[in-house]
């Protein structure tokens, strides 16, 4: 059997676990392109205009592999941890597929709500009973893929740089090079090596969460939070850039939020959708890094509030 | 405690005759307007939805009155309306404005404790006893089912009335008394009063008036600035409307839901088209065409603030049931540089398209 896995959203983070498991199935998983501009012309042309970068990317990857799979997997993903949740978008991710892209072939669209083991099993489970009867090899399958996902080591963290900025941003708008038109090599050839969230303490994370009035109940933007927050207050990173697609609802409050809290550490805002062009990124970062080099050089930080400082 | 909220259509009158029950000063924020949304926009975020920026040039203008406390209804996600007292409260203290605000959260999030805690902060400055306190509460309730009620009347049977504009004016007058009105008690014979008259207004029931249904995310569709008082423009056109989603339903919904008998009828309509909720009203917003469609409506208008995340996933949805159901339905995306000029138009070419749909004129052919 043919199984599809549309590489947009959160394949970045979760695909030794679907490939593993698919492949201990004995399926054949089918995956789409990397992203690429026929994809993303092609998910334009059928998504709802007013959805986000993202989702009309992962509209395109669903319509590259439709045809060639006898059952896709569209994730419905409720919260990957309890009380919390992603985005409405992923909520309703399947009916916008269905509904915008014709001639479909049939779809897993159970939801999935990964808080734990046994929740995430019932989700296999279901996949698993399209593709075969045998329970115990689901459940021999389902153990081998956590194992995978457990082992994988996502995230980075570049040595050796003299300067270092903290990549901040839904896994999507990180690890999709077409998306952030691969601003990690860009970044590199700069000579500045890049740190994501991975490679901060969980604990340091949750600490300044815990620091907000009211509990965010956005996963990522809870991460995206603690993570630029807590390594503002770290002297060994220069600078945080955001990644956030154009009409991000989570992103527009979390930014704020992230904005209120680390005074002049520098942050720059690069918003992507499907028009962006790659010059105007450029300068930009070029731009912010020689910002951070001369703050850097300079001891008196040069105001941004007007007022007059020697640069010599 | 001088006590001030946001405005969200008719809750107003609610809330004064709560307040005033309670014996707590109230500052009713001037009516929602141009000048609110600039004051607004300047202090929010740019790309923050609509309902917010609305909301900060309500608390402005408030301020300027005096108020010192800010009542705030909250919600736990997914939509992000949930967030909006956390950055409200920052962002107001950015300008020099340190107040109280009150966020009354759902009690499965914050814990019953906490709740009423929080609702303990606006009760212990009220100096009337526990069984006034439960009567402010019964009549403001009273209030808003009254207004709710009269408002829906005037809305479905415009297109009935014999006499052009008499529904629309009742309506005004109605929402001037009441107002008026000094204690909750008067406000409340004030609306029984206008809910008689209003059912003693002549109307033809053999006229055939387009009907439609309004539907979208709850701020936009309930707060008429918002929507550039499209129920107002749709009374002056004869065309009668009816939109579910009332303060008095969101009251109920939230109370009913942990115990999953809300709006039944609005999940078995949606089950085919949309199954979970995602957040914000998107399946109430897929159930309402689906019932409206059924009740032989003729179309449906969805209004939603520019990036409202739950309606975007309802609008990718839509098309669908318009064809199959054959059902005319337009989106109306709205933000704080919605021309009114090209909204009218729009509104107008698809009540002349319903029109023309009713009387069977076959276009083009």
């Amino acid at each position: 059997m043919k199984v599809g896995v549309p590489k947009g959203l959160l394949y970045y983070k979760y695909h030794p676990f679907i490939e593993r498991f698919l492949l201990e199935l004995d399926a054949e998983v089918i995956t789409s392109q990397d992203t690429n501009k026929n994809i993303l012309n092609a998910g334009v042309k059928c998504c709802v205009d007013e959805a986000c970068l993202p989702i009309k990317i992962f509209h395109g990857h669903v319509i590259d592999i439709k045809d060639k799979c006898d059952l896709l997997i569209i994730p419905r993903i409720m919260r990957i941890r309890e009380r919390e949740f992603i985005c409405p978008k992923f909520c309703g991710l399947p009916e916008m597929i269905l509904y915008s892209i014709p001639n479909m072939p049939k779809v897993m669209t159970e939801p999935i709500y990964a808080t734990n083991e046994k929740e995430l099993y019932t989700w296999c489970k279901k996949l698993g009973k399209m593709i075969t009867r045998d329970t115990s090899k689901i459940r021999g399958a389902f153990n081998i893929a956590l194992k995978e996902q457990r082992n994988f080591i996502f995230g980075i963290k570049d040595e050796g740089y003299k300067k270092t900025i903290a990549l901040v941003g839904h896994p999507y708008n990180l690890y999709d090079t077409f998306i952030n038109m691969n601003i990690v090599k860009k970044l590199n050839e700069l000579g500045v090596g890049v740190i994501t969230e991975e490679y901060v303490e969980e604990e340091k994370i949750k600490l300044e969460v815990k620091s907000l009035f009211k509990r965010p109940f956005w996963t990522f933007a809870a991460n995206s939070y603690g993570f630029t927050t807590s390594i503002a207050k770290n002297s060994e990173i220069d600078g945080a850039i955001y990644i956030s697609s154009f009409a991000c609802g989570i992103d527009s409050v979390v930014l704020e939020l992230i904005k209120e809290k680390i005074g002049d550490f520098p942050l720059l805002v690069l918003k992507v959708d499907e028009h962006t062009g790659e010059g105007g990124i450029d300068t930009r970062i070029e731009a912010f890094i020689d910002m951070i080099e001369r703050k850097k050089n300079n001891e008196n930080n040069i105001s941004a509030f007007r007022q007059h400082t020697s640069c010599s | 405690m001088k006590i001030t909220f946001p405005h969200l259509g008719n809750t107003h009158l609610a809330a004064k005759a709560l307040f005033d029950g309670l014996g707590i000063e109230c500052i009713i924020p001037p009516f929602s307007s141009n000048e609110a949304l600039e004051e607004g926009s300047k202090v929010s975020p740019e790309e923050m939805c609509l309902p917010y920026k609305i909301m900060m040039g309500n608390y402005l203008q408030s301020i300027e009155k005096g108020a010192d406390t800010i009542i705030l209804p909250g919600s736990c996600g997914p939509c992000r309306f949930g967030e909006y007292c956390e950055l409200q409260i920052n962002a107001l203290k950015k300008i020099g404005h340190d107040l109280t605000f009150i966020v009354i959260d759902n009690p499965f999030d914050i814990g019953k404790k906490e709740l009423i805690n929080r609702l303990s902060k606006i009760t212990n400055n009220s100096t009337k006893g526990k069984i006034q306190k439960i009567k402010a509460l019964t009549t403001s309730y009273k209030v808003i089912e009254l207004i709710e009620k009269i408002e829906s009347i005037a809305h479905y049977l415009t297109g009935f009335e014999v006499n052009k504009g008499e529904f629309k004016t009742l309506l005004k007058e109605c929402k001037v008394n009441a107002a008026k009105a000094i204690t909750p008690t008067e406000m409340v014979n004030i609306l029984k009063e206008y809910k008689k008259k209003i059912k003693n207004i002549p109307v033809n029931k053999h006229k055939s008036p387009v009907k439609i249904a309004i539907i979208g995310e709850i701020y936009t569709v309930i707060e008429p600035f918002s929507n550039l008082y499209i129920e107002d423009k749709l009374m002056d056109y004869g065309v009668s409307t009816k939109r579910m989603l009332t303060p008095s339903w969101w009251i109920k919904d939230a109370i009913l839901s942990p115990l999953k008998l809300n709006s039944i009828d609005i999940r078995i309509a949606s089950r085919k088209y949309l199954s979970h909720y995602i957040g914000g009203h998107a399946r109430e917003c897929i159930g309402e065409v689906l019932i409206a469609e059924k009740n032989n409506f003729d179309g449906a208008i969805q209004i939603f603030p520019m990036g409202c995340m739950p309606e975007i996933v309802s609008k990718a949805i839509l098309p669908t049931i318009s064809n199959d159901k054959d059902f005319p339905i337009m989106t109306l995306v709205v933000d704080e540089m919605t021309g009114e000029a090209g909204y009218i138009t729009r509104i107008e070419a698809f009540i002349d398209m319903l029109e023309r749909k009713k009387s069977d004129v076959l276009y083009g052919s």
